[in-house]
């Protein structure tokens, strides 16, 4: 494990305080949510890559990673790629002395040559060093485009598993738990309201969440169907 | 004489060859000019002479006399440069030989010191510093080192943490063990220290021969066996994730194993490149020379990455030059033949191709499935044989994915407690699977044909007859045999309506001019590995 990490940071990602493996409900992604857990850890395959389509949770499990190993004092970073493309792959520079790196949309690079290269050659770096790298995108590696085979090839190396989208009971079972632990109770009206009438991509349904918490507790009002219409024109 | 009509042979022979055999052992060959009534061919190295009179001599002898048409041409081979070993060439026997004296070939007649190197003063360009970027909030943030401390550190990587020789242990919860890579650090003249990087788990003994890849294990071998002076430079191609960083690797262990004193360093070309712009960013040219000149052995992989890197290149090439005159050993390795590297200087091609050039093929199935049983005796996983057929049957493009899909489906057995069956693989891969699936699909393979010759789908569905289209569909017809489960009438009704009989007859007419034909075998060759990739 790494103490020293000799590195500024000027960046500012974006990461979800509540993106925890804790809040995360595994039911069929058991696999990827237990190897991602131990890759926090520093355990087991070194290398993992996680796919589905946007809104399944990729992006929770790579910052639930990034968290759990920071809570257990690793050196990690969260990076997605979708924000830092301008930057280039110079960005990964020094990163493999890093214990966990979470490279998230990793699309986004894709089919940019300097990029490719600059991705295989610090998955080498990250491989020389014996740390764990995770990444996650909107499709398998074959489904990606990549035009470097060397690339292609390692991101099929490690353990490859896609997520899945969680059933419609889990998600509101996930919505409910989620709201409960911010201390908002909801009926269940309110919750066939919000069902019925919002998208039920888990990310949309957790910024929802947050427009609801926030109006709640600046109105000191419960959470009810008309306060919901209020707040979101629905 | 000899050398016109070697030349009119090298024609008929590269047409006839498949062109990564051709280019390995037919092509390095050259006719003798001090032989004018006989064909004599000298073979860069004996272990090259040795293959082609084993392998090719009688079909060359045979070309030699249709060419020629003199039906008693007689065809010798020798070793080039038989004198060359005692041109005076500066020969520092650092590593110590393992005593098999036959094996022990003659220095290559075009050694670095019959080619003196020519000194260019290029201007020393200076790469942007790395940028900074993020890390945990808890991280603890230190202030970049000074010039004088990162000048000591030039070439060394971060100290070990373990103790030498140390195997990285088996996870708790997985089946994969971390690649132990060597840490081992040997002190050299002038302190400059080395860092061999080499992975103690890549060794001759657990890389699966096969058809595929025996001549690159044996010309592998015989340079463990005689570093410095057998086959140098030692050049291993061929496509991504087959074996050649394996390869590599082995070779540096089995030196070592010998020598435990060998100053052997392995690294990726970028490390090289990096180190050279960090060398001149700190103005300390002089030791990154004196650091790469003064190994045993230099093992760079993926050298195709020198490509468009100018300076790396002069740089390279001079300790290339260095090493080879000192009678050190270098293993290369890159993703094609060296003479088809974009972007790299002729001078340094042609140098990569003084040793011995080998090439590495995707593995054949039984080699896949001896690979799998192998990466499961490793894992201490039960792996049925019916199982590993079946494994390696659908993954087919390389090792590298074949051991990415056997993880994936021992990480499962393992979580789910489940043995390894072929209904539990095609559950722990069933999207992969089914991505495959779709790829060669009948309907993809057509679309796939097509557009490789041009031509329109319509056309491999119509009763056209024309060479142009009727080579096409037979093709697209033997890969829909070969890469799906379709019955042969199944595969005739999707070519527009034919009978099984004409599908029949397409494949074993693809067969044939895969054999006879070397347009046909590239087309397949690439077709193959588009649908499979």
């Amino acid at each position: 494990m790494n103490s020293h990490i000799p590195f500024q940071i000027p960046l500012s990602v974006s990461l979800r305080d509540d993106a925890r493996f804790e809040n995360y409900d595994p039911q069929g992604n058991e696999l990827a949510c237990a190897t991602l857990k131990a890759a926090a850890r520093g355990e087991g395959e070194p290398f993992l890559y996680i796919w589905g389509d946007e809104g399944v949770g990729c992006t929770h499990l790579l910052q639930a990673s990034y968290y759990k190993a920071q809570d257990l004092k690793r050196s990690a970073a969260y990076l997605p790629l979708d924000e830092l493309e301008l930057m280039g792959p110079e960005v990964l520079a020094g990163m493999e002395r890093l214990d966990l790196v979470c490279l998230d949309n990793v699309q986004a690079v894709i089919g940019d040559a300097k990029w490719e290269e600059g991705l295989f050659h610090f998955f080498n770096r990250m491989r020389q060093e014996n740390h764990h790298l995770v990444m996650a995108a909107v499709g398998a590696p074959k489904q990606l485009g990549v035009k470097l085979p060397d690339l292609e090839s390692r991101l099929n190396w490690g353990i490859t598993c896609q997520i899945h989208s969680l059933a419609d009971e889990y998600r509101r079972d996930v919505f409910v738990k989620r709201a409960a632990a911010r201390g908002i109770e909801l009926t269940e009206d309110v919750v066939k309201f919000l069902f019925s009438h919002s998208s039920h991509e888990m990310r949309d349904l957790f910024d929802l969440l947050d427009k609801l918490d926030q109006a709640s507790l600046s109105a000191k009002r419960k959470v009810t169907i008309p306060f919901v219409k209020e707040v979101t024109g629905m | 004489m000899s050398t016109e009509l070697w030349d009119r042979c090298l024609q008929s022979l590269q047409e006839e060859f498949p062109a990564q055999q051709y280019n390995t052992w037919i092509r390095p060959l050259k006719a003798s000019p001090d032989s004018p009534d006989k064909l004599v061919l000298l073979a860069p190295n004996r272990f090259v002479k040795d293959w082609v009179s084993d392998k090719f001599l009688s079909r060359i002898r045979q070309v030699v006399c249709d060419v020629s048409g003199d039906i008693s041409a007689s065809v010798s081979l020798d070793v080039a440069g038989m004198a060359g070993a005692a041109r005076g060439m500066r020969q520092r026997p650092v590593m110590p030989s393992r005593a098999r004296p036959a094996a022990v070939a003659p220095i290559p007649a075009a050694t670095p010191a019959a080619q003196p190197a020519t000194v260019h003063a290029a201007p020393a360009p200076v790469a942007a510093a790395p940028v900074s970027f993020g890390v945990p909030e808890s991280a603890e943030i230190i202030t970049p080192p000074t010039v004088s401390e990162a000048r000591e550190s030039l070439f060394q990587m971060p100290q070990p943490e373990l103790p030498l020789g140390h195997e990285a242990t088996l996870s708790t919860t997985s089946m994969v063990t971390q690649a132990p890579v060597s840490e081992r650090l040997v002190e050299v003249e002038g302190g400059v220290r080395h860092q061999s990087n080499l992975n103690n788990s890549f060794t001759f003994e657990s890389f699966v021969q096969g058809k595929s890849n025996q001549l690159a294990l044996a010309a592998a071998r015989q340079v463990a066996d005689n570093p410095g002076s057998s086959y140098n430079p030692l050049f291993i191609y061929g496509g991504v994730g087959l074996g050649k960083t394996h390869l590599m690797h082995a070779v540096g262990n089995e030196m070592r194993k010998y020598n435990p004193n060998a100053k052997i360093v392995y690294l990726h070309s970028e490390r090289f490149v990096a180190d050279m712009v960090k060398a001149l960013q700190l103005n300390a040219i002089n030791d990154f020379k004196r650091h790469y000149r003064s190994v045993d052995a230099l093992l760079i992989d993926d050298i195709q990455f020198f490509a468009g890197k100018e300076r790396s290149q002069e740089e390279f090439f001079h300790t290339f030059n260095a090493l080879l005159e000192g009678g050190q050993q270098m293993i290369l390795t890159s993703d094609r033949y060296p003479k088809e590297i974009k972007g790299v200087e002729e001078r340094l091609k042609s140098r990569f191709g003084w040793g011995l050039t080998v090439a590495i093929e995707p593995p054949e199935l039984e080699t896949r499935v001896a690979i799998l049983m192998r990466k499961a005796v490793e894992a201490k996983v039960s792996l049925p044989d019916d199982a590993a057929f079946f494994l390696a049957q659908k993954i087919r493009s390389n090792v590298r994915e074949l051991e990415g899909a056997l993880k994936r489906v021992i990480a499962n057995a393992h979580f789910t407690g489940n043995a390894i069956t072929i209904p539990f693989i095609k559950e722990s891969l069933k999207d992969l699977l089914a991505l495959q699936d779709k790829q060669v699909s009948i309907d993809n393979i057509q679309r796939v044909v097509a557009d490789y010759y041009k031509i329109k789908v319509a056309d491999l569905l119509s009763k056209r007859r024309s060479r142009s289209v009727a080579r096409p569909r037979q093709v697209a017809m033997s890969l829909a045999k070969e890469l799906t489960n379709h019955s042969l009438p199944e595969i005739g009704d999707a070519f527009g309506g034919r009978d099984h009989t004409t599908v029949l007859h397409g494949c074993r007419k693809i067969k044939e001019l895969r054999e006879s034909d070397t347009d046909i075998r590239e087309d397949y060759k690439n077709l193959l590995r588009h649908l499979t990739a």
